[in-house]
């Protein structure tokens, strides 16, 4: 009888722990395979397209695993929509009416892209896996948000611009960013090449915050206090090489520095794997010329990665880090006198 | 002293032995009712019928909606007004599905006298947005010299 009593309480404690402890031991290659199978499927039929990416797998994580590949893989993004709809929304952002009536046509327009192309843009992308998902019985919805990248205005996001998933998997939510996992623009033609960016998975929620900012607080996933926009709009530049790299970013935390000549900047991050020294470089760009230097000091204990740069010269850089050819993140530091 | 600390784990002991009994009943009762069930629904099967149905939204009927019977594969898809048959005989308590890209899905149970569904179909409003990742490296905006 007492054999009961024990069994109870493990199940219990064994429920709580899965929280914790995440899917290192999955292992994705089944899960990714069936998305392989079912490539250039259409959308026609949306149950049957879910059934056919989740029937063979035994975990909610390796079936939301299939959907998500499979949606990444499979989707392009739009540049002209992109571009239509950002400039739309521009126009009419202190006219609510008109931008309501923008958002319905523009939405009816997008889905059928979306059906009859395979083309969209972010929340197309999250409300496909969204739709797929439910039809597979995981919970899992679109976040609407602020994103983050090198080209935005970043000083003046005004209206949300991006969705991301938010996934509840083992009673325990999760993040992921389907839109920017599935590739990039060409950075020459603007041309969308599909280039698969697995860091976006099940991404590291405080990593995340560095350039998503959720218009509804409890997609943070936070359990304290979460950033102000103003913080957020301070934050460094990221790169969707970050989420392949790192699992934090540390420090400095904010993009712009302004410091006195012969002062330093410590950078510090968490990496997700093991790297050798030599494969850190910061790429400085004074506006004259651009160089790869190494900094003073440059540290890798326990997946921690610490380096040190001392600024001799007055001048305003543009600071890169690299980790091979892996661009990370960047800063601005002002040396004054 | 001890028999007094005794007693209450014997108490455990015989409550927890008692809710087994009553599991194991519960159990023996399951597999009995579920045999009952399936009584009922061979006679349910001269209730079968044909479900014929027409999705429209608010612009009118819609063409290529998925309608799924739940739990299982079969299905149809509306023809250009709108319109299915449903390709299975269905009965009391079966359910429906009904979806579309960029719409709610929607949920119909058959009842002891469905045999026509009309359904209309609500949209999904989610506001359409979108930006970019991009691997351009930041570049200040400098003053020209």
């Amino acid at each position: 009888m007492k054999y009961i009593w024990f069994i109870s309480l493990l199940s219990i404690t064994s429920l709580s722990h899965a929280q914790i402890s995440d899917f290192d031991e999955v292992d994705f290659r089944k899960a990714d395979s069936t998305a392989l199978a079912n490539h250039g499927e259409d959308l026609t039929n949306l149950p049957e397209l879910s059934y056919k990416l989740t029937s063979n797998l035994n975990t909610d994580v390796e079936r939301f695993r299939s959907i998500y590949r499979w949606v990444c893989n499979n989707i392009a993004n739009d540049y002209g929509l992109y571009l239509k709809n950002k400039h739309k929304r521009q126009r009419f952002i202190n006219d609510s009416t008109r931008l309501n009536t923008w958002n319905n046509s523009f939405r009816k327009q997008l889905f059928k892209k979306l059906l009859k192309d395979k083309r969209t843009i972010c929340t197309g992308y999250a409300y496909l896996v969204k739709k797929l998902a439910q039809f597979s019985n995981i919970e899992c919805e679109i976040v609407q948000g602020y994103g983050r990248v090198s080209t935005t205005d970043i000083e003046k996001l005004d209206l949300p611009n991006h969705s991301w998933n938010a996934v509840k998997l083992n009673n325990k939510w999760y993040l992921c960013d389907p839109t920017w996992a599935s590739g990039i623009p060409d950075p020459e033609t603007n041309r969308f090449t599909f280039q698969y960016n697995d860091g976006f998975f099940l991404a590291e929620p405080e990593l995340f915050a560095v350039n998503h900012f959720p218009v509804e607080d409890q997609w943070w996933l936070f359990d304290n206090d979460v950033p102000t926009f103003e913080t957020f709009l301070s934050s460094p530049i990221i790169y969707g090489n970050a989420y392949k790299n790192l699992v934090l970013h540390i420090a400095p935390d904010r993009m712009h520095h302004k410091i006195k000549k012969n002062d330093s900047i410590i950078f510090n991050y968490k990496l997700k794997n093991d790297i050798e020294v030599n494969d850190v470089q910061l790429l400085i760009d004074s506006g004259f010329n651009t160089r790869k230097i190494k900094p003073i000091s440059l540290n890798i204990e326990n997946k921690f990665l610490t380096l040190k740069h001392l600024f001799k010269s007055t001048g305003f850089y543009d600071v890169h880090l690299y980790i091979e050819d892996d661009l990370i993140s960047t800063y601005t530091i002002e040396v004054k006198r | 002293m001890k028999t007094q600390l005794t007693l209450p784990q014997n108490n455990i002991s015989k409550t927890l032995s008692f809710i087994c009994i009553v599991m194991f009943t519960l159990l023996a009762f399951n597999t009995s009712y579920s045999q009952s069930n399936s009584v009922s629904s061979e006679e349910a099967t001269t209730n079968e019928r044909t479900i014929k149905g027409i999705v429209s939204t608010d612009d009118g009927p819609l063409e290529g909606v998925n309608v799924i019977q739940k739990g299982t594969r079969i299905g149809v898809v509306t023809n250009a007004k709108g319109e299915f048959t449903f390709p299975a005989k269905l009965k009391t308590g079966d359910v429906l599905v009904f979806s579309y890209l960029g719409f709610e899905n929607q949920s119909v149970t058959i009842k002891d006298d469905t045999t026509f569904i009309k359904m209309v179909l609500t949209e999904d409003l989610v506001e359409m947005i979108g930006a970019l990742d991009t691997a351009k490296p930041y570049k200040s905006k400098r003053k020209k010299n």
